[in-house]
């Protein structure tokens, strides 16, 4: 600010628009008496005292512009600076200002006075569509079904966890009984699944896509798998019926075969 | 004695001023007196010695300056004079 005050005062004093007595019909002998440091009334003084002639010139020469700003409170110089800025620009300056310092309040109110004209119509009359553009941006739960087709070839990109779902918890029946659930878990794994059961082992959908993962990613561990051929068998038994296959989902053990 | 010396042209205000010089009156002047100071100033056109202590009379020079000051003012005047042997 106080930058600013010196700019501002420099310029004027060196365009000729402010003069220095100007300044000092605010900066009066008072005001420096009550602000100036007593080196600067020290070296003033002395300038004074040794001049032919004191004048407002000879005290902001002396002082100068910068010590003025610096040490004098920002009111008075800005009352300078708005004097001055008032004489220069005459009765535009006075009104200026309270047009400028109003409206800038007023500033928000009225370009929201001249924009809610025209807004209100068109958003009315586009007011009634917006329910039937909800109902196809909503329609997940409306027409779960087309949407969930629709959305199938998104949901490509999970497979990849469906198997750990569907051999840990078994969440692809429950979506098959539950058609609210998603695409993902009842488009791959319960159509063909449910089908299988013709080979008694419906149980291994997930254990196909399962072992077959195991497969390509342990193929080194062949005799960790011939060491768990004895248990295979136990797990057909488990297999055969539905119970087993819940508990098996259920028992960490089972996974890991 | 300020005052005498003055009124007997021991010593003229400017020999005041040579000893109360502006870093002194700065210094020791209270605020409004500065500011009285420099409206006299202003006023005249000019600061002289003379409306200097027309501002600052004796009585508050030696209310607010150093004694030692105005106490060396009063003996350059005797010196001057031919009184003081030094």
């Amino acid at each position: 600010m106080k930058a600013f005050f010196v700019d501002a005062l420099t310029s004027a004093l060196d365009l000729g628009i402010a003069t220095p007595e100007d300044l000092l019909r605010h900066v009066t002998p008072d005001v420096l008496a009550a602000n100036l440091p007593r080196p600067l009334w020290a070296r003033l003084l002395t300038a004074c005292v040794g001049a032919s002639r004191v004048d407002a010139q000879l005290v902001v020469e002396t002082l100068g512009v910068s010590n003025l700003c610096e040490h004098m409170p920002a009111a008075v110089i800005w009352s300078c600076v708005a004097e001055v800025g008032q004489r220069s620009l005459g009765d535009a300056a006075t009104a200026a200002p309270a047009i400028v310092t109003r409206p800038a309040a007023k500033a928000a109110a009225t370009p929201l006075s001249i924009t809610s004209p025209p807004a209100p119509d068109p958003v009315k009359t586009p007011a009634s569509p917006p329910p039937a553009v909800r109902g196809p941006s909503i329609p997940a739960p409306g027409t779960s079904s087309d949407t969930d087709e629709d959305r199938a070839p998104l949901r490509a990109r999970t497979p990849t966890r469906q198997p750990f779902r569907a051999t840990s918890t078994g969440i692809g029946r429950l979506a098959n009984t539950t058609s609210s659930r998603r695409p993902q878990a009842q488009a791959p794994a319960p159509a063909p699944v449910t089908l299988d059961p013709t080979t008694e082992r419906p149980v291994r959908r997930g254990e196909t896509v399962v072992e077959a993962e195991v497969e390509v990613e342990t193929p080194a561990r062949e005799d960790w798998r011939n060491a768990l051929a004895v248990e295979d068998e136990q797990l057909v038994d488990w297999s055969s019926s539905e119970e087993t296959l819940t508990a098996a989902g259920d028992d960490p053990t089972f996974r890991k075969r | 004695m300020m005052e005498s010396g003055l009124e007997h042209s021991i010593f003229q205000p400017s020999d005041v001023l040579a000893h109360a010089t502006p870093d002194v009156l700065a210094t020791h002047l209270p605020p409004e007196l500065l500011s009285k100071v420099l409206q006299a100033s202003l006023a005249s056109g000019s600061m002289t010695p003379d409306r200097v202590l027309e501002t600052v009379t004796p009585d508050l020079l030696a209310k607010h300056l150093p004694h030692d000051v105005l106490w060396a003012c009063i003996a350059a005047a005797a010196a001057r004079s031919g009184v003081s042997t030094s």
